[in-house]
């Protein structure tokens, strides 16, 4: 049984019309357990969108991303990027509104999404939030990206990080790969949606 | 004991290339540990002494309280050269 509206056929027997092109949709996810790393292959979706879901660390630390354009085979694409943060913490008495640490001006290393500091190992400690790029397959411009980004800091402040940037490469964005900068990523979800 | 990443939703074993690089990175982050205790102090110390600038400009005159509160924080480093010190660290009571 189809659904229509306005004359337009959305769903039919099942299937989705393909005249729906400004969907989100979710072309995979990965499930961390004791994983060194988590990597996705990019394709040609005008925007992807990556939410993070408690990605709980090994041992404290900053969690990340970098880029390929070799399908994998170098995470070392040159980026500029600028990074703020807002913060509080639970003795309730530091809080603070700055520029963080951790842009890259032509870097070819990972870009730290806790942009502020190390996430928390406790058992109750993870980060969260989402990051999106633009663009990936143009072999035209540069391709932009913007992450926010929640964490529980290793010294029990709520942190909230704001990373945006540009991959300063016209060559297509093959692979995207997030880390931690030291130790696993012991547990927590990614979800990659693309939209057209 | 080998290490995993996950690709694609595959987990794949990595490659004895991409174990020595991890083992760099984890070196390099254990060797910057200080660094990163020491700048957490040194950002948290600044806020503090931001915040009671204002009682220092030159058409106001510090209490005794406040000089040595400010000179506290000023000298919180003195002697701070390992992370358990950075983490451990007692700082002054704003009067």
């Amino acid at each position: 049984m189809g659904l229509i509206s306005n004359g337009t056929t959305i769903f039919d027997n099942g299937a989705v019309s393909s005249s729906l092109t400004g969907g989100l949709v979710l072309v995979s996810s990965a499930t961390a357990s004791s994983s060194a790393s988590i990597e996705f292959t990019l394709g040609s979706y005008n925007i992807y969108k990556f939410f993070y879901i408690n990605v709980h660390p090994g041992t404290e630390s900053k969690f990340q991303f970098n880029l390929s354009t070799d399908s994998g085979s170098n995470y070392n694409v040159t980026k500029t990027t600028t990074s703020w943060r807002t913060f509080f913490n639970e003795a309730g008495n530091d809080t603070g509104l700055s520029y963080a640490d951790n842009d890259l001006s032509q870097g070819t290393g990972p870009q730290v999404l806790s942009a502020s500091n190390s996430v928390g190992a406790d058992n109750d400690q993870a980060c969260c939030g989402h990051l999106t790029i633009y663009n990936a397959a143009s072999t035209t411009f540069s391709k932009h990206f913007q992450a926010e980004t929640q964490f529980s800091h290793l010294s029990d402040y709520a942190v909230r990080d704001f990373v945006a940037g540009y991959a300063n490469t016209t060559s297509a964005l093959t692979n995207i790969q997030f880390t931690f900068a030291s130790g696993n990523i012991d547990a927590g979800k990614i979800l990659m949606f693309g939209i057209n | 004991m080998p290490r995993f990443k996950l690709v694609d939703g595959v987990s794949v074993q990595l490659t004895a290339e991409e174990e020595a690089a991890i083992d760099a990175k984890e070196a390099a982050w254990n060797a910057g540990a200080f660094d990163r205790a020491i700048a957490e102090v040194r950002r948290k110390r600044d806020a503090l002494i931001k915040e009671t600038d204002y009682l220092a400009l030159s058409d106001n005159t510090l209490s005794a309280e406040m000089t040595t509160y400010r000179q506290a924080l000023r000298d919180i480093t003195n002697g701070v050269d390992t992370v358990e010190k950075c983490n451990n660290i007692t700082w002054p009571t704003k009067p």
